[in-house]
Formats: C-alpha cells, sequence, structure tokens
C-alpha cells in the first residue's frame, strides 16, 4: 500500500456530531465545578513548627547515639571478632518480639484477601 | 475573530461569570469530540471525554498563557488527556483478522472491498504503539499539519516526523503481511 492511499484513507475519516444535549451536560458539570466548596489547603502553618521539632528531635537523637557510641567504645573497646550479621540480626529479631508481629501481619492481610475474595465472588454472582 | 471570541469569553470566565463558557463549549464542542472519537471509536466515550477536557480547561483557564492560541492551548490539554485516557483504558477495536475480504471482490461493485480496505487500515492503526498511533491520529486532524501536530503533543517538529514516518512504515508491514495472508487463504 503506497503514502498516498493511506492518507488518502487516514484523512478521509467519519465526522460526527455532538449530541444535542452535549453543552448542555459540559455546563451543568461546569456550573457543579463551580458550586463545590474549594479543596481545603494543607495547613502548613499549623504542621510547620510540628515538621520542625520533628527535624530536630531526628537530629538531636542521631547526634546522641553517635556520641553515646564513641563513649562506649572508647571505655569498652569492640572484640576483636565480631558478631556475624546474621547473629545480630536475630538478636534484634528476638529482643522486638518480630516473630509475632510477622504472624500478626501474615493473619491480618490473609483475612483480607480471603474477605475481599468472597465480596468480589458475591459481587459477580449477583 | 473567533481567537478574539475566545479570549474575550475568557476574560469573563475569569472575572467570575461561568455562562460565558458556553460561547468556549459551543466553539469547540465539534473538533473536541471528533479529536476524541479518533482516539478511541466509540461516540458516547468520545462526549465523555470531551466533557473532561472543556471541564480540565475551564479549571485551568487561569493557566492559559496569552502567547499561543486559546485553541492550541485547548487541543494540547485535550490530547493529553484523551492520549491518557486511551493509555489507561484502550479504545476497543476488531483484530485485523476479524475483516473479512469478500470471498469474490468481482461479484461486488467494489465499495464492500473499498470500505473493508479502509476499516482495515483503520484497524491496523490502532494496533500500533501508543507514541505511533497518536501522532499519527493527530496528524491526519490537524490536516497533515506537523506544526500543528507537534503543538498538540508538545512535541519537536522533528520528533513527530520520526514518529510519522516510523508509524507509517509500521503500518505498511502490518497491512502487506495481513494483504499476503489473505491472498494465500484464498489460494489455499
Amino acid at each position: 500500500m503506497r503514502d498516498d492511499d493511506l492518507d488518502r484513507i487516514l484523512y478521509k475519516e467519519q465526522k460526527i456530531m455532538p449530541s444535542s444535549a452535549f453543552v448542555a451536560s459540559v455546563m451543568d458539570a461546569v456550573r457543579r465545578e463551580k458550586m463545590a466548596p474549594p479543596p481545603i489547603p494543607f495547613p502548613w502553618k499549623r504542621a510547620l513548627p510540628g515538621l520542625f521539632a520533628a527535624g530536630i528531635t531526628l537530629v538531636s537523637v542521631l547526634v546522641a547515639g553517635r556520641t553515646l557510641f564513641i563513649q562506649e567504645t572508647a571505655t569498652h573497646p569492640l572484640p576483636v571478632q565480631l558478631p556475624s550479621t546474621f547473629a545480630v540480626i536475630l538478636a534484634g529479631w528476638n529482643s522486638l518480639g518480630a516473630s509475632w508481629i510477622a504472624v500478626a501481619l501474615v493473619t491480618s492481610v490473609a483475612s483480607v484477601k480471603l474477605s475481599m475474595h468472597f465480596a468480589t465472588r458475591k459481587r459477580l454472582i449477583g | 475573530m473567533a481567537a478574539a471570541e475566545d479570549q474575550s469569553a475568557v476574560e469573563k470566565v475569569l472575572s467570575g461569570d461561568t455562562s460565558a463558557f458556553e460561547g468556549i463549549v459551543r466553539r469547540w464542542q465539534g473538533p473536541l469530540v471528533n479529536l476524541a472519537f479518533r482516539f478511541c471509536r466509540d461516540r458516547s466515550r468520545a462526549e465523555e471525554m470531551a466533557q473532561e477536557a472543556f471541564l480540565r480547561a475551564y479549571r485551568s483557564l487561569d493557566r492559559w498563557r496569552r502567547e499561543a492560541a486559546f485553541s492550541t492551548w485547548l487541543f494540547a490539554l485535550a490530547t493529553n488527556l484523551y492520549c491518557s485516557e486511551c493509555r489507561r483504558i484502550p479504545a476497543r477495536t476488531f483484530s485485523l483478522h476479524d475483516i473479512a475480504e469478500p470471498t469474490d471482490p468481482r461479484t461486488l461493485d467494489g465499495s464492500l472491498a473499498r470500505k473493508n480496505r479502509e476499516r482495515l487500515v483503520r484497524c491496523a492503526v490502532f494496533t500500533l504503539p501508543p507514541k505511533y498511533r497518536e501522532a499519527l491520529i493527530l496528524f491526519y486532524f490537524h490536516d497533515m499539519d506537523v506544526a500543528s501536530t507537534a503543538r498538540s503533543l508538545a512535541l519537536p517538529e522533528g520528533t513527530v516526523k520520526a514518529r510519522l514516518s516510523r508509524g507509517r512504515e509500521m503500518l505498511r508491514r502490518k497491512l502487506s503481511q495481513r494483504l499476503v495472508a489473505l491472498q494465500l487463504s484464498k489460494e489455499a
């Protein structure tokens, strides 16, 4: 097929007329838009002190942690052989009781998935 | 004339006279609905998309910088919306293989064969990757004007030319494959 044929076919496109109610429908939507209350802006003025305080706290915690670590290593130097990374992660995992958190998360996800599955099936059947 | 009317209507709307927007809708409803129809091939969806385009234009009228014509800005806004809508929910079209050639074209007056051929070409456009399809749709909508197509797509003219050329090439290849397949099926 030549370019001329393609141009002729694609240029000659069926024209459609908008329905008679189209303008009214658009104007209704525009009026609704005008009547709708403006979106509530984010309260930056109120949030800024909180965000600022949070930032200061985070920096203080980091600085305090670093100072404590330096003091600790000065009085009790680190052992020559450090425990393996896996052992450190496991110790942290146990101290946090993360196993129970993981079980709770899996149970929650499973129950949500199951209920959504039933709800979708019911909607399809209905 | 239309440009001056658009500008005056926009000023009125921005100063609080919502009813002035009706003039804009009346003036541009045909082009916007037809452009949407070229993207989705569905009359009612075309009207829905055009309505959304007008609504978005109303919401962002204050962002129209007077450097470009109002129509250019409106088409760019509508094109952006139609492209993203049709990428989100693609147009429902027939497969190229669903379009049957007449078993014996000699028995017909040729109009059916011609219509099938045209339908085949239009369906082939919808099988192209979006960036080529969008360039082709807009190019023919804007009376084969590359500059207008580029403005609507917010792309440099060179990019549009390259996409048009590549799109046409892909289209020709798809169509020739289909025509060869039809020829073989007739011979079998």
